[in-house]
């Protein structure tokens, strides 16, 4: 099956142009039910349109700071503001229209391998769809064609209708990618989205995140722990050390020093997807 | 070899399989010393007691297959009561196994209340339902079919949530992710992946049900348990062996069937 996108509602229509969102934290702690830390007093101001990278070491708080963003974890004190919204006080519905308009990509890739690409990347559409639509299995003209759009952007169209178990892991990480990008996010999250990958795909992947930053216009965090990505694909980076910021500034004049900051050790092969 | 491995000394496990084996038998021991709260158990009574039974197995084995006519459309009943059960209690037992699941429900308040349901519904044997719903709906199929459901539910709920507790969920966070409700991520991603536990259950139902609906006969809720009573109490044992060979006969086809079915899930 091919996808024309001159068809009436083309891709203009089922992607209408919006425009990203500022992601702002204040002084943000997270403390969890363990008594562990896993952010300590984080403020961070993310432009629209800006392409960040959180950089540190597994444990220092990059998966914890990306997911206060669109509430999966509910912050202990401080402020996380994401567009209109104050994200702390949000539940419920308000939760829920909130991260609709925040894709996020994960390491694992995180799909229902036994359903099709089509239904993981339909996921995407969920805070566009009222529950009973979903549950009937009517997806409308335009839910469709967001598929369409996203899963031909990625170069996945061709598998819409594969089993998202059958695909490598690179493709899965695109037809992730394509879910977020379906719901047509104000914000893009990324967390750990190449860890699980081979160096080329890496790259791939990485290349396709950038892409959508310039073309789309999206704000975009992405969590990395390897050096050379951070500085080849985004112009901001963020260090986090034990939960705490220790460095904010270009990514790429955060030369090996920097690096050894957030590391809190010397720099290692296994620092760099090159040589690791 | 020229290299000398040095393996790490394998650890000693064998005393606590002793003990595990002897705290086993020591207990197998208690439960049949009537002294010590046990069963009683009269191994003499099996000798005082055999050729009565023998004679009766002994008939059995030179079949009356007079009755053969007569055990047609009770069987065929049996068979639409086991096949109506499964398919109902099918269709109830998937959105139940979600609402059973942790990572489907993550509300413990009503997630406890269905389970809690569940064991009282499990707790209860299936002739007493089958006794109860005869008096309340009368003779016939339609309590056992009620019966079977009830039986089922019980079984596939519990087996198929607990599937959906111990796999990996990572799809349920994507699904938070992009704003979600839960019956929304049940849908379109917890169903699919649920699919093969569910159905291979359901077809582990059917099977159970051709045997426990040849039962339900007996307190009148239909199918071919009332015949079965009828030359047991005539003690026509020779028909008897001829009812119980179609039985064996239907269930061995749908394990054949459901065996096929099943591997076709993977």
């Amino acid at each position: 099956m091919t996808y024309d996108p001159s068809t009436t509602n083309g891709p203009e229509a089922a992607l209408p142009a919006s425009g990203p969102w500022p992601v702002r934290l204040t002084d943000v702690t997270v403390r969890y039910p363990n008594g562990s830390y896993g952010l300590r007093g984080v403020s961070v101001s993310v432009e629209p349109g800006e392409m960040v990278a959180v950089v540190g070491l597994s444990g220092s708080g990059k998966s914890t700071l990306v997911r206060t963003i669109n509430g999966l974890v509910p912050v202990t004190s401080g402020e996380v503001e994401v567009g209109p919204y104050a994200v702390r006080q949000l539940r419920g519905r308000r939760l829920r229209q909130l991260r609709g308009s925040v894709g996020m990509i994960f390491q694992g890739f995180n799909l229902a391998d036994r359903a099709s690409v089509y239904d993981n990347v339909l996921v995407g559409r969920f805070s566009h769809m009222p529950t009973w639509r979903t549950m009937l299995g009517l997806a409308t003209r335009d839910d469709r064609d967001a598929v369409m759009e996203s899963l031909s952007s990625v170069g996945m169209l061709d598998k819409v209708w594969s089993r998202a178990g059958a695909l490598s892991g690179g493709q899965k990480q695109r037809v992730a990618i394509a879910r977020a990008l379906s719901q047509q996010p104000r914000v893009m999250l990324a967390d750990e989205p190449v860890a699980s990958l081979d160096p080329p795909t890496a790259h791939a992947v990485m290349s396709d995140l950038r892409r959508i930053n310039t073309e789309r216009g999206l704000t975009v965090l992405v969590n990395l722990h390897l050096m050379d990505l951070a500085r080849q694909y985004t112009t901001r980076m963020i260090g986090l050390r034990g939960g705490e910021l220790v460095y904010d500034g270009p990514a790429a004049s955060a030369d090996d020093a920097v690096f050894e900051e957030i590391y809190g050790r010397p720099i290692l092969p296994r620092d760099t997807l090159e040589s690791s | 070899m020229s290299t000398e491995l040095t393996v790490p000394s394998r650890p000693r496990t064998w005393p606590r399989t002793v003990l595990v084996a002897l705290v086993v038998v020591a207990f197998t021991v208690v439960t049949v010393t009537p002294a010590l709260g046990g069963i009683r158990i009269d191994l003499g009574a099996i000798e005082r007691n055999w050729h009565f039974g023998a004679h009766r197995v002994g008939q059995m084995f030179h079949p009356d297959f007079s009755i053969l006519p007569r055990t047609w459309k009770p069987l065929l009943e049996t068979f639409e009561m086991a096949v109506v059960g499964t398919a109902v209690s099918a269709a109830l037992a998937l959105p139940l196994s979600m609402w059973a699941a942790r990572p489907t429900n993550p509300h413990p308040v009503t997630r406890g209340v269905l389970r809690a349901v569940l064991n009282v519904n499990r707790a209860v044997p299936d002739l007493v339902y089958a006794t109860i719903l005869v008096a309340m709906i009368g003779v016939g199929a339609l309590p056992g079919i009620v019966t079977l459901v009830l039986f089922d539910l019980g079984v596939v709920v519990k087996l198929v949530s607990e599937a959906v507790d111990s796999a990996d969920a990572s799809y349920m966070e994507a699904g938070q992710a992009a704003g979600g409700t839960q019956s929304q991520i049940n849908r379109l991603t917890a169903a699919p992946q649920t699919w093969p536990a569910y159905a291979s259950q359901v077809l582990y139902s059917l099977e159970l049900n051709v045997r426990i609906s040849a039962v339900l006969g007996l307190v009148g809720a239909g199918g071919i348990g009332r015949l079965i009573d009828e030359v047991r109490g005539f003690y026509r044992y020779g028909a008897l062996a001829v009812i119980i060979g179609e039985i064996l006969i239907v269930v061995i086809l749908i394990e054949i069937v459901s065996n096929v079915l099943r591997k076709r899930l993977r």
